[in-house]
């Protein structure tokens, strides 16, 4: 069964994350996600769409397409698009979280948290667009 | 966010709260960072009105701890609840960091 998806494209830009998570949000609303997996959404859109705009695209260029779908009932399909370079956040190397203070780096905990608490992120790259899709719950 | 300094004896105890993203992470690290220019050898941050973390906070709070350790000083964190609670203990920054459940066992902590 086709979903019929709801879509927001804007500047894949920083300023951009407050209307997308904005949007994101009515629709879980609309889907009736629980308060713990609005929450778990809120955050893994970020770390996303935050990978998108430093490394997918030079600084200033290019724009990102949010889209969900209501799947089901209480859940929430998500796919975020992009036309930047290809770009796979999820074979980034997994952080060192055993390290102390002095030699822990901050790289890397965003895709870490989003696979953490989005479960299985899908990537495809098709035409020049990069597409990462995911379910909550 | 709204960061509230409070001035202690042996500390600054700085209240964050609301959300610490990738749009706001900045000004904590700019609190932080005038506090320790101030001559603050220690840091509290009181976590229990921060409703959301990203990794863009959990940077932040990093990089803070390790300046305020290499001046031989420290950042210690209290009050964290929710899904920022899960956050720290999924990335284990809980055991790398200091953190206490209230402000009155970090302030009896310090040195």
């Amino acid at each position: 069964m086709s979903r019929r998806y709801e879509r927001l494209t804007l500047p894949a830009r920083i300023e951009s994350l407050s209307a997308l998570r904005e949007f994101a949000l009515a629709g879980a609303d609309r889907a009736g996600l629980s308060s713990a997996e609005r929450d778990k959404l809120d955050l893994v859109l970020e770390e996303l769409i935050v990978n998108i705009t430093r490394y997918a695209y030079q600084p200033g260029e290019g724009d990102v397409e949010l889209a969900y779908a209501i799947d089901g009932p209480g859940a929430l399909a998500i796919r975020i698009t992009d036309k930047g370079r290809f770009f796979n956040p999820l074979t980034a190397p997994e952080p060192d979280l055993t390290e102390e203070l002095d030699r822990r780096g901050v790289g890397g905990l965003g895709v870490f948290l989003a696979k953490r608490l989005a479960g299985p992120i899908r990537y495809r790259r098709d035409r020049g667009r990069n597409t990462l899709c995911f379910r909550l719950p | 966010m709204k960061i509230e300094a409070i001035q202690l004896d042996k500390a600054v105890l700085l209240r964050v709260n609301g959300r610490m993203d990738a749009e706001s992470a900045h000004e904590f690290e700019e609190a932080c960072q005038h506090w320790m220019s101030q001559g603050a050898r220690h840091l509290i941050a009181e976590l229990d009105g921060l409703q959301y973390i990203s990794s863009m906070g959990l940077r932040s709070f990093l990089a803070v701890a390790q300046k305020m350790k290499a001046a031989s000083g420290s950042l210690v964190l209290c009050g964290l609840t929710g899904l920022p609670r899960q956050v720290f203990e999924m990335t284990r920054l809980i055991g790398v960091l200091s953190v206490y459940d209230s402000a009155s066992e970090a302030i009896a902590g310090l040195p």
